[in-house]
């Protein structure tokens, strides 16, 4: 270890357990922490307008699937396009207990906590039986049969009589030690809820990384035969991949039908999963932060472009659809320029970033 | 004397000082509304005029000083047609403390149902889905709901069939929007009406349609209902026009007649299906522009006004939005007249009070608006139109479906 505990003047590890720490410094440590008090205490200070923090929730929200996604795809290298069908299955969770329970029963307006687990653990259930194919397929197939699921949630959700059609289903209103949260607390509330989870669950996956559990993702991925050959078992691996995407993805579909106050099938579609697959590369595959980075951009772009399209909407002519054209343009725009240019994500400018600043101001 | 001269300069000076401070104060008051649609994506062909017709009638209102020195801020945005957009656009509507909101689609008309109702919003959508107000006090419908118009339209073939009971197919989008009607014209067949649904058709993004047009005349149908937007029901008109499948007139036997509630309609069907259009009927509570009246002048006239092009000012969605706007303004002209506050309570009572002599006739609609608290739905009325060389014309005298009342 180095000599100096706040800054890194090398690597000085003597054992793979110092190699293995969540912070190399203790100024990492600090930082993280003042990070978090940040994250905690900045609503305080800074009023910010209800569409705002609707649009920031759906930030740390989308950060929670991300993270699920970015463990099957990026560390276990399993593709799944089917991601939004996994955080439908959360939401829908919820909405059922709702049509069964009535939407403001206790379990869900009291028992919010344990209904997101729950809404986790079903997306678990169902992560690890479309685990099942990855058994035995691989690459582009794998990626059909999630893409198969999907399709299957999208139909079974928009023809049965129990899930409204696809249309709304009503979520009540949460209590807390203060009584039921308001309107005017909604979205702050869920801003503090979401990261709580966002913190457990980050700590959670940082964790599962420094398990034999965690490498034997990454083993998988590279070689799943010499993994295999290591006594690893990569058959249990893919699955458990698949349930704990499933999990996450479910506590992000849970979060989602409570801040929206429902839930319709129209949030969870196809092309929602291709955004959590562009947030995810954008992000960076393969690393934990890449999960926060990406949906920050994906969202951000998606406001800046829709400003834009209805911009130019005021002097385009309505039958050009220049204007609508602009969103799905960008975004497709950016993941290729990110796969072409900077393969490795957002999160490779902050390796980057961070190893230029490692050393200051002594540098060698 | 100086002394004197300087004092009078000096008070003269303050007063015209104090009076430009407070002009403001004079200039009227500012009430600010909020719509939120599809002006590019999905639906924007219905939501790009609709979005034109509420912007011109407000700007027609403001210039005009229809509410005298007050003007209405009505701040339009695009959602795309995506319900989560629609939720940011209300939410910043709301911090900018609107008293009146105009929505758009049914999807997202039904997901901030809930918010609406909190929030004690007066709310006219474009979408006229019945599903609409169960459960709900503010929404209101600006005309008759989807399932009256396909009602409408099975009482009309119930009543023009030659013979027999009359074999039908509804062709819907597949969405709520779509759906909507189903269980109600399921229910007026139960109740009475005389007529068999052979199947639902929910199409999807088909390019062609002659599998499923051939699989319904071998089935015997003899008239399908549409309750969709026109790009579908255009390209299906186009096949059936190519398999020489669409009846010359009403319940033509071996043929098939084609008729649609109000979105698959208008010029934009026209526009789309050319020719394959003839013989399409269509019901809708709106008058059309190339028919003489009050309200299409005044519909031209405002689309002239504000330099529209001739595909805007004709549009039956541009008069759906100047209708709203209109709706919008008469409640706030009459809660101002009677020394009222204007607040979103105010003018949700004054719609509830818009029926008998108090009903309002915008002039763009074939009958009047009227709303209480047990009727949400505006315009009541329909009228059937044909379409002949290549416009819709109208046919007999609107109507009130009466099966609507009977399965309620």
């Amino acid at each position: 270890m180095s000599s100096n505990r706040w800054l890194a003047t090398g690597n000085y590890f003597t054992s793979y357990r110092e190699e293995q720490r969540i912070f190399f410094t203790s100024l990492d440590r600090a930082v993280m922490g003042f990070f978090l008090l940040c994250l905690f205490v900045w609503p305080i200070f800074i009023d910010v307008d209800n569409k705002y923090m609707l649009v920031i929730d759906n930030i740390l929200v989308a950060v929670i699937a991300v993270m699920g996604l970015n463990l099957v795809t990026g560390f276990a290298g399993l593709i799944s396009i089917g991601h939004a069908a996994f955080v439908g299955i959360g939401a829908y969770t919820i909405a059922s207990f709702s049509r069964v329970l009535g939407e403001s029963h206790v379990l869900l307006t009291h028992a919010w906590p344990v209904m997101i687990i729950i809404s986790g653990m079903v997306g678990a259930v169902f992560g690890a039986i479309v685990g099942l194919p990855a058994l035995r397929l691989k690459h582009l197939y794998l990626a059909i049969a999630t893409l198969s699921f999907q399709m299957i949630f999208q139909w079974t959700i928009n023809f049965m009589d129990f899930f409204n059609q696809g249309q709304t289903i009503s979520v009540g209103r949460v209590a807390w030690l203060t009584g039921t949260v308001s309107r005017d607390q909604h979205y702050i509330f869920w801003y503090y809820a979401i990261l709580v989870f966002i913190v457990l669950t980050g700590f959670s996956v940082r964790n599962l990384l420094r398990t034999r559990y965690g490498r034997c993702l990454v083993a998988v991925r590279d070689n799943d035969r010499a993994a295999d050959a290591m006594g690893m078992h990569p058959g249990f691996t893919k699955v458990y991949a698949f349930a704990l995407a499933g999990f996450l993805a479910g506590v992000a579909g849970a979060l989602n039908a409570y801040i929206y106050r429902g839930v319709g099938v129209e949030s969870f579609t196809l092309h929602a999963s291709i955004t959590y697959l562009a947030m995810a590369i954008v992000g960076g595959l393969g690393t934990l932060h890449g999960s926060f980075w990406g949906p920050a951009a994906i969202k951000v772009l998606d406001l800046q472009v829709e400003k834009l399209a209805e911009w130019s909407a005021t002097f385009l002519p309505a039958n050009m659809n220049l204007a609508t054209a602009l969103k799905p343009l960008s975004f497709g725009l950016v993941i290729v320029l990110f796969l072409m240019f900077e393969p490795r994500g957002i999160a490779n400018w902050w390796r980057i970033f961070r190893s230029y600043v490692k050393l200051w101001p002594f540098r060698y | 004397m100086k002394k004197n001269r300087k004092i009078f300069l000096t008070m003269l000076f303050s007063a015209v000082f104090l009076v430009a401070l407070s002009a403001p104060a004079f200039a009227g008051n500012v009430y600010k509304m909020g719509l939120s649609l599809a002006i590019t994506g999905p639906t924007s062909d219905a939501g790009n005029p609709y979005a034109k017709g509420v912007e011109d009638y407000f700007r027609l209102v403001n210039e005009t000083k229809i509410l005298g020195d007050d003007t209405i801020e009505c701040t339009i945005r695009d959602d795309q047609y995506n319900n989560d957009v629609t939720k940011r656009n209300y939410e910043d509507f709301m911090s900018q403390g609107i008293v009146f909101y105009l929505n758009y689609s049914t999807g997202s008309t039904m997901a901030l149902k809930k918010d609406f109702e909190e929030e004690k919003m007066p709310v006219i959508p474009a979408s006229f889905h019945a599903g609409n107000l169960i459960d709900s006090n503010y929404i209101f419908l600006p005309i008759a709901s989807y399932s009256a118009q396909a009602i409408g339209l099975a009482e009309y073939i119930v009543k023009n069939n030659k013979k027999g009971v009359p074999k039908v197919a509804l062709f819907i989008h597949p969405s709520a929007f779509g759906r909507g009607p189903v269980e109600d014209v399921q229910k007026a067949v139960a109740a009475g009406l005389k007529m068999e649904i052979i199947e639902v058709v929910e199409h999807g993004k088909d390019l062609d349609n002659t599998a499923m047009l051939k699989r319904l005349m071998s089935k015997g149908v003899q008239y399908v209902i549409s309750q969709t937007v026109q790009s579908p029901v255009a390209t299906m008109l186009q096949d059936a026009g190519r398999l020489g499948l669409v009846a010359t007139s009403f319940g033509e036997p071996g043929k098939i007649t084609f008729v649609g509630c109000h979105y698959t309609g208008g010029n934009d069907l026209t526009a789309l299906a050319g020719a394959s259009a003839e013989n399409f009927y269509w019901t809708t509570s709106y008058i059309v522009t190339n028919e003489p009246s009050a309200g299409a002048t005044a519909q031209l006239a405002l689309a002239k006004r504000y330099g529209r092009d001739d595909k805007a000012a004709n549009s039956h969605n541009y008069a759906n939005g100047m209708m709203v706007a209109q709706v919008a303004t008469e409640v706030v002209r009459r809660a101002k007249a009677k020394g009222k506050p204007v607040t979103k309570e105010t003018l949700y009572q004054e719609l509830l009070a818009m029926n008998g002599n108090n009903s309002f006739s915008p002039g763009t609609t074939v009958g009047p608006v009227t709303y209480s608290a047990t009727d949400k739905a505006g315009v009541d009325t329909l009228q059937l139109y044909v379409a002949k060389g290549g416009v819709f014309k109208s046919i007999g005298k609107p109507f009130i479906p009466e099966y609507t009342s009977k399965i309620k």
